[in-house]
């Protein structure tokens, strides 16, 4: 177990610069996820990590130890690769054993060990078939067991997820989360998926074109984003956004739209005249006939427990989630209050959260 | 468009041409060759006469034949071993993508367009006792004296005929290697270099396994020209000194041409067919790899 500094980490392929001037502290232990839209970075910084590619500006230290120039082998690593990375003429038992046949150990401690991670992910039947015959829900929990078998500093996750299908995916992230849980080992995960962010890191790093945009514990990335680009990546339907000018009235703040008007916290009087961009998210509103926001129900989606509605507000798209008893047809008018305090505020051009 | 009788519904018409050729230059031949090998030339009555099952007695009686067989076995277990193992090895160091390799890869391949008997020629002068040049290294190096000619030497002939034969064609396994190296997937080399294997490790359980398909069909395109190399012996040692260098196809041309007992000739050729037959079989069938 270990904790990991990147300091000022830069990555160059020729003259395309993939990551800049990033720094970051993953503390020993933790379950840490990279989370991100393809291209901006994530993975690079993660094979960098491994040793899988070149630093080319700063330094990357595991347990303090600066690994810039380490190979990988010496780095006591663990990986699970996107498409696994199987040993295609290996058994799975010699898949998962591998690396404890690299280390020479005792033939029958090999054994006990495959065994007990087979037991564990529900590969012993398998574990006479090679790659070949393994579905892909198998093989990826085949590449799980032989990172489970080595006793890691850092374990890393590249995108182990994305080739399964939705039912695999969410029994997987709990299964990576409990292994996470007994081993307490530092575990990096990259993604693209906020779902698998969410419900997993202890902390999550979203990166944007070779940066850290916001880091932090899940509770924080969503109820404080610190930027529009955050608020709209985070959160499952996506936040809405609506365009307006913070008034200073009477009694307080009002944020006014071009057909709405609704109230902001009393300390956004101070940036009065000031152009922003709201946004509120699909479960921070109410069903309430009084309510500030009011459009033309466009369709109506049944996700189940709940109705997700899909509501043309002053010509832009405004969804909203109410339990399912509220069920409306398309075509009727809808209003929705809401809670000023659950609102985020970003400067319009720069993006950038607005504090009260 | 009309095609009359190239109608894609006539297959037959299609494959005529083939048909000629595979009845024409191998069914015709092959059996023209088991038929002579039931007749013998008699000189003085200028013609074949049926000699039954003497040619075949003859065949499993005759020490030069096994002496020959002996020589060729022994030629194609040495040069085939030198010629993977190099070529492999060869192949190792080739596969990347720095700056002038791919130059590297091309010269490598020159070897190939020389003619065998060539090349033959080539090694000829390079192992001459009197100015060869290999003579003068081994000689230099106090392997061997330059009184002993390598090539009129019973205990050092085959060897230098083979250094010909491992010269000219270990490149074509570096080849037939290179390709299957460069397609092997990467994923299986960074999970091995995570897992902490070495360099050895990874050739030895990832690399070779990998490469055992390509590795098989590159041994038995090269075994069975092997077992069936004229060339070299031929324009280098004819067989000498004494019998030490015949091989079974030098031998069965020697009985052929030099001798004109064709039915025998054809007897050994058939014998030589049956054997790489054996051979190739067993082979294929023991390195039927799969995973």
């Amino acid at each position: 177990m270990a904790n990991v500094q990147y300091r000022n980490v830069g990555k160059s392929f020729g003259s395309v610069q993939v990551l800049k001037d990033l720094s970051l502290e993953i503390e020993d232990g933790t379950f840490v996820v990279l989370l991100g839209a393809s291209g901006c970075g994530k993975t690079t910084l993660l094979r960098m990590t491994a040793g899988l590619e070149t630093v080319t500006a700063g330094e990357i230290a595991i347990d303090g130890r600066v690994v810039n120039d380490m190979h990988p082998r010496d780095r006591d690593i663990a990986m699970v690769f996107q498409n696994y990375a199987l040993y295609p003429t290996m058994k799975v038992r010699e898949n998962i054993g591998f690396s404890l046949e690299v280390a020479k150990k005792p033939a029958d401690e090999i054994r006990r060990k495959v065994e007990e991670a087979a037991r564990v992910l529900n590969l012993t039947e398998l574990l006479d078939r090679k790659p070949s015959e393994l579905s892909g829900g198998q093989r990826q929990r085949v590449a799980m067991g032989r990172a489970m078998v080595r006793d890691a500093k850092v374990f890393l996750f590249d995108e182990p997820l994305s080739n399964l299908d939705a039912k695999l995916r969410a029994h997987m992230r709990v299964e990576i989360r409990q292994l996470h849980d007994r081993l307490k080992a530092t575990t990096i995960y990259v993604t693209h998926d906020q779902i698998e962010a969410m419900t997993m890191a202890d902390k999550i790093v979203l990166m944007k074109d070779g940066n850290i945009v916001q880091e932090g514990s899940p509770d924080d990335l969503y109820d404080r984003p610190n930027s529009r680009f955050v608020a709209e990546f985070i959160g499952s339907p996506q936040i809405n956004c609506i365009d307006g000018v913070i008034e200073a009235g009477e009694g307080g703040a009002r944020l006014r739209t071009q057909h709405l008007a609704f109230d902001l916290p009393q300390g956004f009087a101070a940036h009065a005249g000031r152009q922003v961009t709201c946004g509120i998210r699909p479960n921070d509103v109410t069903l309430d006939p009084e309510g500030a926001i009011v459009g033309t129900l466009q369709i109506a989606e049944k996700t189940g427990a709940d109705v997700q509605f899909h509501l043309d507000v002053d010509g832009t798209e405004f969804v909203a989630v109410a339990p399912r008893s509220a069920y409306r047809q398309a075509g009727e008018r809808m209003s929705f209050a809401i809670d000023p305090g659950k609102l985020h505020v970003f400067d319009r051009t720069t993006g950038a959260r607005l504090t009260a | 468009m009309k095609l009359g009788v190239l109608s894609a519904d006539r297959p037959l018409v299609w494959m005529l041409p083939l048909i000629f050729m595979l009845v024409a230059f191998t069914i015709v031949p092959l059996f023209y060759n088991i038929w002579l090998s039931f007749h013998e030339y008699a000189p003085f009555k200028r013609q074949l006469v049926y000699v039954g099952m003497q040619n075949w007695q003859q065949l499993f009686a005759d020490p030069r034949m096994w002496e020959s067989f002996g020589t060729t076995m022994f030629y194609f277990v040495v040069v085939l071993s030198a010629e993977v193992v190099l070529g492999m090895a060869i192949a190792l160091l080739l596969d990347e993508e720095e700056f002038g390799f791919g130059l590297l890869r091309t010269i490598l391949t020159l070897t190939l367009v020389v003619p065998p008997a060539i090349v033959g020629m080539m090694y000829l002068l390079i192992e001459d006792p009197e100015f060869g040049v290999l003579t003068w290294v081994l000689s230099s190096l106090g392997i061997m004296d330059k009184s002993t000619p390598i090539l009129a030497t019973a205990s050092t002939a085959l060897w230098g005929v083979m250094l010909a034969d491992i010269w000219q064609w270990t490149p074509f396994m570096v080849l037939i290697f290179l390709a299957g190296l460069r397609s092997l997937p990467p994923e299986p080399y960074e999970a091995a270099m995570l897992d902490g294997a070495s360099a050895w490790m990874t050739f030895r359980r990832i690399t070779l396994p990998l490469m055992s398909k390509v590795i098989a069909v590159a041994v038995l395109i090269r075994g069975i020209d092997i077992f069936r190399m004229f060339d070299y012996v031929f324009v280098m040692t004819s067989g000498g000194p004494g019998t030490s260098t015949y091989t079974l196809s030098l031998y069965s041309w020697q009985q052929t041409f030099s001798f004109i007992k064709w039915g025998y000739g054809a007897t050994l050729s058939l014998f030589a067919l049956v054997v790489i037959l054996v051979i190739a079989n067993l082979f294929i069938w023991a390195a039927r790899v799969r995973w």
